[in-house]
């Protein structure tokens, strides 16, 4: 697969140009109310600075992680938006047995979830760590980000980017990061020489411009190599026994399920709890 | 806002004192990052390291309610340095006119006070006037008596060290965001002032404000693009509210609401017209008698008419002050019948609101109208309360939200935009308008049958419509002003017919003698023969490409994007920056080009009708002294009234025209913290909005508070521990921030920490908790008495109220 080479400057992408994002989280509302994704119960802030929810997960699949610390006796207050990255040659599509994930030709990472069998592939391949399982549910399903594809379908731009007043500009690939490299020229002393996503895991459809370090923002160390060729070559010789597994697994997981929602239906709905920890 | 929301991309430097944009107003950022791209730098001040400090250039901490310190700083910088724009100082401000010589400022206060009442006598502040009853001015700025001198002298004790340790500003700090901002009294360049509740909410709140014209004054900044004072207003609505006149202190469009001894409509006019003799003063608020007779024929109709004083006689006179604490005040000792909070929710929003929540149980009757269930309505099941006991009748009305509606808003920025309603209101609930209307109505058809004085109501006009949802275009029309007989009018060389009925085009034609009806004088020109203004969407910039798009929405006055503008050009017409012109005088075509300017006459120069720029006061230059304040014609520094500090300035140790009420406390041992409350972006006021939305809860789930690192060890606590803050007023339990943005502050040597509090909160709604204003005092702003949220004293304490 890598060995084909691709154009990904014409795909749709998202250029989030940290310096700029102010913490307001009116993408992680927007989103929500887009895909209408249920609030998760939360009590006090689970983060630094005032960061909540706790994780993404199947009703979060944006969130902005708050840094709030000192560095030099100065203070930093700074923000990091979590999204699917929308690689150019995602692996989670690489090892989905069925074919759930698509990377379309606009750019976006689609997920189909008549198709998808519950296996969680997707979950241990990428390495952003992003595909989340619908724990709470009977029959659960894998949900992620889905880059607003049915807006950009109708030629609007994603509900984040939409929403957002100055960080996320959108558009193509290639004029993305022609706009992210002149800001960098333009005011050298204020941005990080290095775009995020323009070669991660073989490039990805989202860029970040930061002036903080990336791991200090809370950024994955990933390898430039398309994650595709790890995986591609040990998986591909096993497609039946990954389906059983697969199966299996989705068995195992319903009841494993199946207690906590019988627990959970007898008491309120809303009394779950067991607010998850924060993972770093 | 002297300008808009989009010119602050133009700004070379901008300074947010006493306001938060990246939290409190997001979308600002989308033009202030556009502003740091060309270069721009971006000031925060502000006691806590917030959001928008994180995006500044610059940031400098300051103690809660010592602004004017911090400002007057600034002030005496650009004086002691030459940075002034000096052709706009003494050509535009009043900085050449002479005071007269019993003028006199001494140990903290200004002449002609009266310690009794708490009062000045403003008149002795008077300017001196020559022979032809014009003030005396000297334009080399030399006299010892002008106000200039005057300025200098009285700011020459705001030195950088006195300054500093007035407001616990490290001194680098406060250098650099001087020496940054005051570069901007170049022509060339353009500094903007954002402000919010951080200046406006305090004893001096009025005196804040005039502390940033002062210094844009002095730097050449007011009329210019980028440039200005501009307050960003807490909520979308909340500038409408102010023009149509929500305050207890003026009609719509800013006329003064009549006093208890402007006995008829001539005593009336006489008192609040302004006179000057000065020809070359515009004088505007001279046209108050159009104003008023034409907001008189919107509200009584054909009932008013020349010989009954177009039913002056129906409006209330007031005697005294009606604020939201003298009212709240008035509740509580059972002088109020009845309540209708529209959109409001005093049990949380009002200072000291545990006493309001006490208050609301002495009323017969209460309406609110609202979303939700809010603080208010439910007040009589509120913790710790037994409904029984409570006789006060609640009707809850469900409002509509501004989606399910069709209407106009009316941002910072002055301009009016007209929404249309997205989908149906949920279950019963109505539109305000409709409430209103049936409220007019129905009072209407209960005075018809009698009444100690029925007229007022019963002689309203009231022609919305015929159907069971008032026509909203019908009160905009109304709003606008339209003719009530055929009118021939001629100005300059043009002869203009109107018929009956036609919309009034703009509010230079509107009339004293009943011939106009005009429900807001300053949106005159928003809805006209050719529609309604509001309703535009061309978002066509002009050449000048400096962001005005005059075809998106209309704005008031008469479309001028830029008030003032007149001061972005010399006494000849010629901008001052021609890179960033407002307006141009354009010498062939002998007319302005560019925004609409601040009046229609030629450049100041011209001999015969040339006039000056600053059109709203008599004397028609910028106010560097102020002739009719309450608490003195320069600001001066005076402590919060709960303050961890002495005055350095002065023996006077708060404003000295504003009565300190009874539970005040300034006992250091028992309070020895500074109390500050604020907003959260994720919530919306009094929560009303907000705190019921499942995603908005998500995000900020409950009441906190936050504190220091240092505090925080000193107590024991650490962050996510339930603590409580006490003040004189009552406690608050909250869960603990414990965070690096937030430090002490140095109180003359002494470190006094802080602690931030959100007041959002409540017991009613999905989010919720306490709310900071608990413990916020109820005393007020001498001019205007917005209460003072912003600085008190309190103490923290590891575990909840019940620990």
């Amino acid at each position: 697969m890598s060995e084909i080479t691709t154009d990904y400057s014409k795909n749709k992408a998202f250029l989030i140009d940290m310096t700029k994002c102010t913490g307001c989280r009116g993408c992680q509302v927007a989103c929500k109310q887009w895909n209408q994704l249920d609030a998760e119960k939360t009590e006090f802030f689970t983060g630094e600075g005032y960061q909540n929810p706790p994780l993404m997960s199947e009703h979060t699949f944006t969130r902005i992680k708050f840094r709030d610390y000192q560095k030099n006796g100065q203070n930093e207050f700074a923000f990091y938006k979590e999204m699917c990255m929308h690689c150019n040659e995602p692996a989670c599509a690489s090892v989905c047995p069925v074919g759930a994930f698509k990377k379309t030709k606009e750019g976006p990472v689609t997920y189909d979830a008549k198709r998808c069998i519950g296996c969680r592939f997707c979950m241990v391949a990428c390495p952003f760590g992003v595909p989340k399982y619908e724990w709470s549910k009977a029959l659960p399903l894998v949900r992620k980000c889905t880059g607003c594809y049915s807006r950009i379908k109708e030629g609007q731009k994603p509900a984040c980017a939409t929403t957002c007043p100055a960080a996320i500009t959108y558009g193509n690939r290639g004029d993305l990061i022609k706009e992210a490299s002149k800001r960098i020229a333009s005011r050298p002393e204020k941005y990080l020489k290095k775009l995020y996503g323009e070669e991660e895991a073989g490039g990805t459809s989202v860029i970040y411009l930061t002036a903080l370090p990336f791991d200090e923002l809370g950024f994955k160390h990933v390898t430039k190599r398309p994650l595709p060729s790890y995986t591609w070559q040990a998986l591909r010789l096993v497609p039946g026994i990954f389906l059983t597994v697969g199966g299996s697994l989705s068995l195992l997981s319903w009841f494993t399920h199946r207690k906590e929602r019988l627990k959970k239906e007898a008491e309120q709905r809303d009394a779950s709890g067991n607010a998850p920890k924060e993972e770093s | 806002m002297t300008n808009h929301w989009i010119d602050l991309k133009n700004a070379d430097a901008i300074l947010a004192i006493g306001c938060n944009p990246a939290e409190n107003h997001p979308i600002s950022f989308k033009w202030i990052e556009q502003a740091m791209d060309n270069g721009g730098k971006l000031l925060a001040v502000d006691p806590r390291f917030t959001r928008t400090a994180s995006k500044a250039d610059h940031y400098a901490q300051i103690r809660p309610g010592t602004d004017i310190a911090y400002l007057g700083g600034m002030i005496n910088y650009t004086l002691q340095n030459n940075l002034t724009h000096q052709e706009y100082v003494v050509e535009y401000t009043n900085a050449s006119f002479i005071v007269n010589d019993k003028f006199d400022f001494n140990e903290g206060l200004f002449c002609a006070f009266d310690d009794a009442e708490k009062t000045y006598d403003a008149k002795a502040w008077a300017y001196e006037v020559d022979g032809a009853g014009l003030p005396k001015r000297d334009k080399s700025l030399q006299d010892p008596r002008c106000v200039y001198q005057q300025l200098k002298k009285h700011y020459s004790r705001y030195t950088i060290d006195m300054v500093c340790s007035i407001t616990g500003t490290n001194k680098e700090d406060y250098l650099a965001v001087a020496k940054a901002f005051c570069a901007t009294g170049r022509p060339d360049k353009a500094g903007t002032i954002l402000y919010a509740m951080g200046i406006t909410q305090s004893t001096h709140g009025t005196q804040n404000v005039r502390a940033t014209a002062m210094l844009q004054m002095l730097l050449g900044n007011i009329g210019i693009a980028g440039g200005g004072v501009n307050a960003l207003r807490g909520e979308s609505n909340v500038q409408g509210s102010t023009d149509y006149g929500l305050l207890f202190h003026i009609l719509p469009g800013y006329l003064k609401s009549p006093e208890f001894d402007n006995v008829d409509l001539k005593g009336y006019l006489e008192k609040w017209t302004p006179k000057t003799k000065d020809k070359k003063s515009a004088n505007w608020w001279g046209n108050t008698p159009k104003y008023t007779v034409s907001l008189l024929k919107a509200w009584y109709g054909d009932n008013a008419t020349k010989e009954n004083d177009f039913c002056y006689d129906y409006l209330p006179k007031r005697s005294g002050n009606y604020s939201f604490m003298k009212l709240m005040e008035k509740m509580g000792k059972g002088e109020l019948q009845g309540l209708v909070c529209m959109g409001q929710n005093p049990a949380v929003g009002g200072p000291d609101s545990l006493k309001t929540r006490e208050a609301l149980a002495k009323l017969d009757w209460l309406v609110t109208v609202d979303l939700w269930e809010t603080e208010t309505s439910i007040f009589w099941k509120r913790p710790g309360v037994n409904p029984k006991e409570i006789k006060t009748e609640v009707f809850m009305l469900p409002a509509a939200s501004s989606i399910e509606k069709e209407g106009s808003i009316s941002n910072s920025g002055r301009w009016a935009q007209w929404r249309y309603k997205a989908v149906e209101p949920v279950g019963d609930s109505k539109t305000d308008l409709w409430i209103i209307d049936q409220f007019a109505k129905r009072l209407k058809k209960s005075y018809e049958k009698g009444g100690v004085f029925p007229e007022p109501i019963t002689k309203l006009a009231w022609n919305y419509g015929q159907g069971e949802e008032p026509e909203v275009q019908l009160v905009a029309k109304e709003i606008n002003g339209y003719f009530t007989k055929d009118m021939t009018i001629v100005d300059k060389d043009k002869t203009l017919e109107f018929k009956k009925g036609d919309q009034v085009p703009m509010f230079k034609y509107l009339q004293d003698d009943g011939s106009t009806v005009s429900g807001c004088w300053i949106y005159c020109g928003s809805f006209t023969k050719d529609g309604n203004q509001m309703a535009r969407r061309d978002a066509t910039d002009l050449p000048n490409g400096l962001g005005m798009f005059p075809k998106w929405a209309w704005c008031w006055p008469v479309n001028r994007r830029i008030i003032y503008n007149r001061a972005s050009v010399n006494p000849d017409g010629v901008p001052f920056n021609p890179k960033r012109a407002v307006i141009a005088w354009d010498l062939l075509e002998k007319k302005w080009k560019g925004d609409v300017p601040d009046g229609p006459w030629p450049p100041m120069k011209d001999d015969k009708e040339g006039k000056y720029p600053f059109i709203m006061v008599p004397e028609g230059h910028g106010r560097l002294y102020a002739l009719d304040l309450k608490d003195g014609p320069f600001p001066e520094h005076y402590e919060p009234i709960e303050s961890p500090a002495r005055n350095l300035m002065s023996k006077v140790q708060t404003n000295p025209a504003v009565k300190v009420p009874a539970n005040m406390s300034n006992d250091m041992a028992k309070y020895p913290f500074v109390g500050t409350t604020y907003r959260m972006t994720e919530h919306w006021q009094a929560g009303a909005m907000t705190r019921s939305l499942p995603w908005l809860v998500e995000l900020v789930p409950s009441m906190f508070v936050e504190i220091s690192e240092t505090l925080a060890k000193t107590k024991g606590i650490s962050n996510g521990d339930l603590v409580r803050v006490t003040s004189m007023r009552g406690t608050v339990e909250a869960k603990a921030l414990v965070t690096a943005r937030l430090k002490p502050f140095n109180v003359q040597g002494k470190l006094v920490e802080q602690v931030g509090l959100p007041w959002h909160f409540g017991y009613a709604g999905v989010a919720k908790g306490d709310s900071g204003n608990v413990l916020t005092p109820s005393v007020g702003c001498a001019n205007t008495s917005i209460p003072e949220f912003k600085a008190f004293l309190c103490n923290i304490e590891k575990g909840g109220k019940r620990a």
